[in-house]
């Protein structure tokens, strides 16, 4: 009996266990739930200040309770827009899909036992409670002082981010199950691992960048050549009188990060979208190829924010060739996902929506992409409603819908128990609609600013804009208020929700769904899986059982025998 | 049922299949060196993962310093008073020593490999002896620059020394630590072999004795 061995000890009972089981375990189910609920509240933080802004920003005389105080001037204003930010952006887009579905899932899907490195993923889970523990206190500390304690802890998230990024890698790399090749991998492995490659790379970016200006800041250098990230600078005057230097060590990162955040998304749809339409990935190897490619233009194209500010004048036009040219793999995921829903046998589960939801934004945002991506059109749309539009709809928005996606799909395997449909459905709903009440006119509002600043005059009267504001601000109350249905629905059912007792609900065919719900401690028990196919075989025969899992035995006749002789071993082990 | 293997209902029936489950050919397109009619039980992950760690963790440090020397070069070429400072002449004696030191961690792998346990524990503390004397030279290089009046703040030139010295001083520290925790471990730890322990530290010393040796390079050509 070998169900133990000297590398990962059995897991023990600790003494001190906090919500959602073992808070101080180095199992990567526990680093990975520890994870989403980092995330869940950095969520609600990060909603609750965006709606506050938008209050300041309509009604500025605006009394609220217990948060009247939190914005009175530009420069508080300032913070609250740095809190938000950081928080959505390093511990929701960034946390979430990767380290915490990552954590847990990735080792789940390729078979293995744990992650490569489990107590260097504490490790990075540590860092990261810390670094979000330092950010929220910088907003609360004198303005001067509380921007070197963000900036410190944005420099612990990024050592936390790198480690995480090595463990996903060498996890991916070299603990596979036997029979796992490459191609077998299910993309959301894919995505995972294109984005650990591409984290490892621009989180050391932004770290020297720290390093270089905790150094400005603490011993007195001048790397920067103007200060950064001081009192005394006006806050809405980013691009201009920002050294070039910060400039183009942070886009450097920042860019990239578009797609760190986003590339786990992109697996996760491509991971759902097949499963609920009972269907086989439309041109699987271009989309893995194409996740790749995201990869690697996204690192590629960080020279484009830097339009404004200078460049060497042959420089431009190459960022936008390479900014364009990350339409191929876009458009090749778009034709993907279209393609496996042609025809399919589509199951519209709350997950599904939120996947196909999750295209709806993709196409949409990704039109408005396209204008950025030219030059003369970004160098007069940066710093506008235009972007802020864009850039959230495609970035938080899409991305919170993989994450949803994610969280109703994978729910039974993580905690037993099923999300209600029918309050998920409600919560989609409310939610769609309301983003793009929210989002659109913001579009709308940078495309009528500059039609005004091109005639000359402004066509329309500033009490349209006004108007306008005040919509935006409405839409996003009522947005925020239905957010509360998905918190009841996934407190309520952690609970009391609908109990599975089938292991696979959802008809999948990955690894993650041959154990039970929820995954036991040490996975796969005794025996490590052996993968025999491919991760979408979906068969159009009608019947219930219309797929073939991963590990299921080609050869044997008689299709139960891989199940039973699991169950035997195991149960001869036990 | 295809795809649920914990069944309720089937009829357990081991009797002709001699533990030998999920069917005879070996799968196709994974390794299949130890399959003989045996399932494959779990095995403590092979210590392959430390060399791709290694691996790619030096990426990361590289990409690093890279950002800190196109720094440094962004700065040079915008910077309308560049004052260059001159280099203390103990760097190129530390040099010397961070090479030498390299040399010794081989010396002590080819005796690990050949088992001579006692030369390698020599080799391996010469190394961790060199280690620690360049740290020392380092501390002197900055205080013969503080003696001039040099400090980290005088300007950007200083700023960049003292900066790229700090941070790959922080990493050789941390090798430092790595070399003298393989020293007190025992030849046979249970865990991971000593082998991979000594290639796995070996590859970051030497890649820290290369990266400060591009350092030097770009403060001294680029200067």
């Amino acid at each position: 009996m070998v169900a133990h061995d000297s590398q990962y000890p059995p897991p023990k009972k600790r003494a001190l266990t906090l919500i959602g089981g073992a808070f101080f375990s180095s199992d990567h189910k526990a680093i990975g739930l520890n994870y989403l609920w980092l995330a869940l509240v950095s969520v609600f933080l990060g909603m609750g200040l965006s709606l506050l802004m938008r209050i300041h920003l309509v009604w500025p005389g605006a009394h609220i309770p217990f948060a009247s105080g939190l914005a009175t001037t530009p420069a508080r204003y300032a913070a609250l827009t740095l809190l938000h930010g950081s928080l959505m952006v390093f511990m929701v887009l960034t946390a979430a899909p990767q380290a915490g579905l990552g954590n847990y899932f990735l080792p789940l899907q390729i078979g293995a036992r744990e992650m490569a490195f489990p107590s260097l993923n504490a490790f990075s889970f540590w860092m990261t409670v810390f670094s979000l523990l330092g950010i929220t206190a910088s907003f609360f500390l004198p303005l001067e002082s509380g921007l070197t304690l963000w900036v410190a802890s944005v420099a612990l998230f990024c050592i936390a981010s790198v480690c995480t990024a090595l463990n996903f890698s060498v996890t991916t790399i070299d603990l596979r199950a036997s029979g796992m090749t490459l191609p077998r991998m299910p993309l959301t492995v894919w995505a995972w691992f294109v984005t650990a490659i591409l984290g490892s790379l621009i989180f050391s970016i932004l770290l020297a960048a720290c390093a270089l200006l905790l150094s400005d800041r603490m011993i007195g250098t001048q790397f920067f050549d103007v200060p950064l990230l001081s009192a005394s600078a006006t806050p809405y005057a980013a691009g201009q009188g920002i050294p070039l230097l910060w400039q183009r060590l942070f886009w450097f990162f920042a860019q990239a990060e578009v797609y760190v955040a986003m590339l786990p998304c992109f697996g996760i749809v491509s991971h759902i979208l097949p499963t609920f339409a009972r269907k086989q990935v439309w041109a699987l190897r271009a989309v893995v190829l194409a996740l790749c490619g995201v990869g690697l233009f996204g690192f590629c194209i960080w020279g484009y924010h830097v339009f404004q500010s200078g460049l060497n004048p042959f420089a431009p036009p190459v960022f936008a060739v390479v900014a364009e040219s990350l339409g191929l793999p876009a458009v090749i995921l778009l034709v993907s996902w279209l393609g496996t829903l042609w025809n399919g046998r589509i199951q519209l589960t709350t997950a599904m929506v939120f996947a196909i939801g999750f295209v709806s934004l993709f196409i949409a945002g990704g039109l408005s992409g396209l204008f950025l991506a030219r030059r003369d059109l970004a160098e007069a749309a940066v710093n506008d409603e235009f972007i802020t539009g864009h850039f959230h709809l495609v970035m938080g928005v899409a991305a919170t819908f993989a994450i949803l996606a994610a969280l109703f799909f994978w729910f039974p395997k993580m905690f037993g128990r099923r999300l209600n449909e029918t309050l998920g459905k409600w919560h989609f709903w409310l939610t769609f609609v309301g983003v793009y009440f929210v989002f659109m006119p913001m579009h709308w509002m940078g495309l009528l600013a500059h039609s005004g600043a091109a005639s000359g005059s402004s066509l329309f009267p500033a009490t349209s804009i006004t108007v306008m504001r005040d919509f935006i601000t409405l839409a996003t109350t009522a947005t925020v208020a239905v957010q509360v249905i998905f918190f009841f629905n996934f407190v309520w059912t952690l609970r009391r929700g609908e109990r599975i007792a089938d292991p696979n609900p959802w008809r999948a065919s990955t690894l993650e769904w041959s154990v039970a719900s929820p995954a036991p401690a040490d996975n796969f028990g005794a025996v490590q899986p052996v993968v025999y196919r491919g991760a979408y075989e979906f068969l159009s025969n009608g019947d219930a059982e219309d797929f073939l899992a991963q590990n299921l035995a080609p050869q044997s006749a008689d299709r139960n025998e891989q199940a039973l002789f699991e169950l035997t071993d195991r149960e001869g082990k036990n | 049922m295809p795809g649920s293997p914990v069944l309720d209902d089937v009829i357990i029936n081991v009797e002709d299949h001699g533990g030998r489950g999920g069917g005879s050919a070996p799968p196709p397109g994974g390794d299949d060196g130890d399959g003989h009619g045996k399932r494959r039980r779990f095995e403590p992950p092979s210590p392959k993962r430390y060399y791709t760690g290694i691996a790619l963790g030096l990426v990361s440090i590289l990409m690093f310093f890279m950002a800190l020397s196109s720094a440094y070069l962004v700065r040079r070429a915008t910077t309308a008073q560049w004052i260059p400072i001159r280099l203390p002449a103990i760097l190129w004696v530390n040099t010397v020593i961070l090479l030498a030191s390299s040399a010794a961690i081989e010396r002590a792998r080819k005796h690990l490999l050949f088992g001579d346990f006692s030369g390698f524990r020599s080799s391996w503390l010469l190394t961790t002896g060199l280690g620690l004397a360049f740290l020392a030279g380092q501390l002197i290089a900055w205080r013969q620059l503080a003696a001039q009046g040099i400090y980290v703040a005088t300007n950007q030139a200083s700023g960049f020394f003292y900066i790229f010295t700090a941070l790959h001083g922080v990493h050789l520290i941390g090798g430092v630590t790595a070399l003298i925790y393989v020293s007190r471990r025992k030849l046979d730890s249970a865990k991971v072999p000593l082998a991979v322990v000594a290639d796995v530290t070996s590859y970051y010393w030497h890649f820290m004795d290369g990266l400060w040796i591009f350092l030097l390079a770009v403060l001294y050509l680029g200067k």
